[in-house]
């Protein structure tokens, strides 16, 4: 050994638990196991037994199951709020437009249409809104509110009422109404021509 | 010391190769530089988009996989290989087995990781987290190891003191343990020099991955760092070690349970729920045993706390040890699936994965080195100011890269399961989420700056310390040879066990084997329990070369690609994710964080348009976006030649391309181009585009989750 090493500090009350092994100058005491230390790691073991053989012995739901109830009740809300929201109600798009609609739904529009359809609907990803021709709305507020509400697959067009706010749908319905026959320079017209009666 | 006063025999002398030691310890100190420094880019990066300077190889997707691998395998790597050299020759009494194994080792190792340098931010990965090196690195890292283990067991062969020591016993686990990870889960198929596919698929790649990963974190960041402070906090405080029946206890525990927790960083995925909830209960009773190694640590320190106040060394140690117990207490708590299910995905992961990687490794290799590096250039520490500079700086920087994470972390989940009466996401918009939480992405980057101050402070401290090196005569030791002398006959069977490293070695290779076997071996005869399902087909040629881009890019590292069975999730993203739905994926690229959304249902959600658009300049199409710009896919032609050999390898694999698929792949990719091409020139897109990468990857991105989006909603397949 090595004799510059410095002697290893033993205090008094611990020096019945030294044992007599020495590594490099390192010894060992061995104090019992800290009972709370016994204490939580049982309780752990019991735990994780009980909750492995409920789960997956003795028919506890499974993630999957847990998730088809969770599921099921967002399902009947979306229901019930498609019901009631999905039809045109010209007499709240009114009160919208009264309401300063207009300039709403321009932020609506910026924020969320601007991607595809470009400043003032010239379209790019998305339609051009300013000719009259139309792909599946008919250029009646009523035809583009369902187009917004509902989106179109298809064409790459979201379902918006799962973005945004009913109110929102009505604004924007207004100020996409702006555009129309506007014949901006932008994308080719697509979809059938529309000419107002 | 009974067992040296009885000892008898011929007294032989030697001296100890501390030379390996020093080169080992420089080797720690110049990767720890770099791996802080690609930590505090990427941060910066999640921050601010623009520091990645628009440059491919500084991109977020290929420097997160160098971040990671230098700081595990360069810096701790190297740091634990400096530890083990110096205190397994001491603790043994003998010099290491070869000098010439030990440089074999070192050389090998740095050779390891310039290559890993050379290779992941060039976009040479095999996709799979904390295993991204190619196959060539792949071996070059197994012959290392073995040289590593040759020389480690043939100094226990050599010793002269019978009983192995409990830091040995850590390094045992360790060297047993990574060898059997890193082979089982490196298995691949090589397509070329620099590619290659995971023999694994989907599901069961996602578990050998993840089993690799997690314990990764357990027998490369944890045990071997157990071993290192069972040696250096006694020697540095002078103290017994408090328990060496804990110590007997928690290292079997530890050893034994660890193995099977992997499945929890796969909770509510498509992967079996009984090895879910294995990974789940095996991490709450792993809380225990972990806090074992801290008590012995902590306890040990008993009657001397005084010295941290004055000395560094036991500075640095005692804080490691305390995070130690913080991640160690964190972990089982993100283990529990309810837990779980809020923080997976989110911030709250890096957060907790650094209160171990800083908190436990870099705080506990600094007072390893603040203890090994004056005895080594045999002088006094520069300066125990800087010191105490560096440690402060270190857990501010640490502290508030921590609670960044929780904030950003928590905040963010909130917001992505948040839904209205009428069972809407009110936060429908993914990047409004982000949008929120970017300035807690700027308090990490400011933490982790700090934390790389204070490694610089330390790099210079020691860099005055060792320039004032004195020479040092070698230190010739002396002990008795092994030989019977040494056996007790009345020892405890643990004891006994301990004069035997070979039997001990064997032992400790079962433990981690049961666990790996009972978790693994079923999902390898996988055919029992996922449910096929016919509609999806293997992807296109031209999907599978954007798929090679996606994994090349590093998507992975900021996008998901598994819908959990969570209401909010299928609201947001679609249908919940099917087994089925990856047995062609290999590797899978399910992804471990949502920095951007999940892609598993991208396929047709938006126009081609759309994607060309987005990967020109991701702010574009989605205002706010913290997304690199993809922009050389723009430029890069794309190597239609190269698509057969890809789809041969796959063949090989299980996958079911016909020799007919694989003769017309070519045609059949240009085709699939040309139909995107067209599509895009419609909107005025040069027809050039056919011809070049980005081509691929919006084919890629287009297909997912086509397949099974095709099959009617039924009450998903059961798997049990």
């Amino acid at each position: 050994m090595n004799n510059t090493e410095e002697k290893i500090e033993v205090k008094e009350d611990e020096k019945h638990l030294l044992l007599d092994h020495n590594y490099d100058n390192i010894q060992e005491l061995n104090h019992p196991l800290p009972s709370w230390w016994n204490t939580i790691w049982a309780i752990s073991i019991v735990f994780s037994i009980g909750y492995f053989v409920y789960y997956q012995f003795m028919g506890g739901p499974t993630l999957v199951e847990e998730f088809q109830t969770e599921y099921s009740e967002i399902i009947v809300k979306q229901t019930e709020f498609k019901r009631k929201e999905s039809l045109f109600d010209d007499s709240y798009y009114q009160k919208i437009i009264a309401d300063g609609g207009l300039e709403k739904g321009k932020e609506v529009y910026e924020i969320n249409c601007l991607p595809c359809h470009l400043k003032d609907g010239v379209g790019d990803t998305g339609p051009n809104l300013t000719d009259d021709y139309w792909l599946i709305a008919k250029g009646t507020p009523e035809s583009i509110y369902s187009v917004i509400f509902n989106g179109s697959e298809e064409n790459g067009m979201p379902i918006w009422s799962e973005v945004i706010s009913k109110d929102e749908i009505y604004q924007a319905v207004s100020y996409v109404m702006t555009f129309k026959n506007t014949f901006k320079k932008g994308k080719k017209p697509q979809g059938e021509k529309i000419v107002d009666k | 010391m009974s067992s040296n006063q009885m000892r008898t025999g011929k007294p032989e002398t030697f001296t100890y190769d501390d030379e390996i030691v020093k080169k080992f310890v420089i080797a720690t100190l110049l990767w720890g530089a770099v791996a802080l420094l690609l930590g505090v880019t990427i941060a910066f990066q999640l921050a601010e988009w623009r520091f990645n300077f628009e440059i491919p190889w500084l991109t977020f997707g290929r420097l997160r996989p160098l971040h990671t691998n230098a700081a595990i395998f360069a810096f701790c790597g190297n740091a634990i290989f400096a530890g083990i050299y110096y205190s397994h020759q001491r603790l043994l009494k003998s010099r290491l087995f070869s000098d010439v194994l030990s440089k074999v080792h070192f050389w090998g190792w740095q050779l390891i990781i310039v290559s890993a340098a050379l290779t992941l931010p060039f976009g040479i990965t095999t996709g799979k987290e904390y295993a991204e090196l190619e196959w060539p690195i792949d071996i070059l890292i197994t012959v290392i190891w073995v040289v590593f283990a040759v020389n480690f067991f043939g100094t226990i062969i050599r010793r002269r003191e019978r009983h192995i020591y409990v830091a040995i016993w850590f390094y045992i686990a360790t060297i047993i343990t990574v060898a059997v990870l890193h082979i089982v889960n490196s298995l691949e198929f090589p397509v070329s020099f620099t590619k290659s596919y995971s023999l694994y698929a989907g599901v069961q790649d996602a578990l050998v991955q993840w089993w690799y990963g997690h314990n990764a974190v357990a027998f490369f960041l944890t045990t071997p760092f157990l071993g290192l402070m069972y040696y250096f906090i006694p020697k540095a405080v002078n103290r017994p070690v408090y328990s060496y029946r804990l110590s007997i206890i928690h290292f079997w525990s530890l050893v034994f349970i660890y193995i099977w927790a992997g499945p929890h960083h796969l909770l509510y995925t498509t992967l079996p729920e009984w090895a879910q909830t294995l990974g789940m209960v095996f991490s709450v009773m792993l809380w225990m045993p972990s806090w074992g190694g801290m008590i012995n640590g902590l306890m040990t320190l008993r009657g001397v706390w005084n010295k941290v106040r004055t000395e560094p060394s036991v500075r640095f140690m005692a804080t490691a040890v305390t995070f130690y117990g913080m991640a160690t207490f964190e972990g089982p708590l993100l283990s529990i699936k309810s837990v779980n299910a809020i923080a997976h995905f989110t911030d709250w992961i890096p957060g907790h994965v650094h209160s171990g990687t800083i908190g436990w490794n870099y705080m506990l290799i600094s007072g390893i080195l603040f203890y090994l590096v004056p005895k080594l250039w045999n002088t006094e520490l520069y300066s125990k100011k800087l010191a105490h500079q560096q440690f402060w700086l270190a857990t501010f920087g640490l502290v508030l890269y921590i609670v960044s994470m929780w904030v950003a972390g928590i905040t963010q989940s909130l917001m992505w399961r948040a839904m209205d009466d009428a069972g809407r996401l009110i936060y429908p918009n993914f990047i409004e989420t982000v949008i929120k939480i970017v300035p807690m992405y700027w308090v990490r980057a400011i933490g982790g700056t700090s934390v790389l101050i204070s490694f610089i402070i330390m790099m210079y401290n020691f860099y005055r310390t060792i320039k004032q090196a004195s020479v040092k005569e070698e230190t010739i030791y002396e002990a008795y040879a092994l030989d019977a002398s040494s056996i007790e006959a009345h020892a405890s069977a643990h004891r006994k066990l301990e004069g035997v490293p070979m039997i001990f070695s064997v032992l400790s290779l079962i433990a981690i084997l049961v666990g790996s076997g009972i978790e693994i071996i079923p999902s390898l005869l996988a055919d029992k329990y996922i449910v096929k399902v016919s509609a999806i087909k293997p992807y296109t040629p031209l999907e599978l070369h954007g798929r090679d881009i996606y994994i090349k890019e590093g998507c992975y590292t900021c996008h998901s690609q598994t819908v959990r069975p969570m209401a909010h999730e299928v609201v947001r993203y679609g249908k919940a994710s099917n087994a089925a739905e990856f047995v062609y994926d290999h590797p899978f690229q399910w992804g471990s964080k949502r920095t951007g959304p999940d892609l598993a249902r991208a396929g047709g959600k938006y126009p081609h348009m759309w994607h060309y658009k987005h990967f020109w300049d991701p702010r574009e199409m989605t205002a706010g976006s913290i997304m690199p710009r993809y922009h050389w896919l723009f430029d890069q032609k794309l190597p239609y030649t190269g698509i057969p050999a890809k789809m041969r390898v796959m063949q090989k694999l299980g996958v079911p391309y016909t020799d007919q698929q694989i003769a017309s792949s070519i045609d059949d990719a240009k085709a699939q181009a040309k139909t995107i091409a067209d599509e895009l020139a419609q909107s005025g897109v040069p027809a050039k585009l056919a011809e070049m990468e980005i081509v691929s990857l919006i084919a890629y991105i287009q297909r997912l989750g086509i397949d099974y989006g095709s099959v009617p909603d039924e009450p998903a397949q059961e798997e049990k």
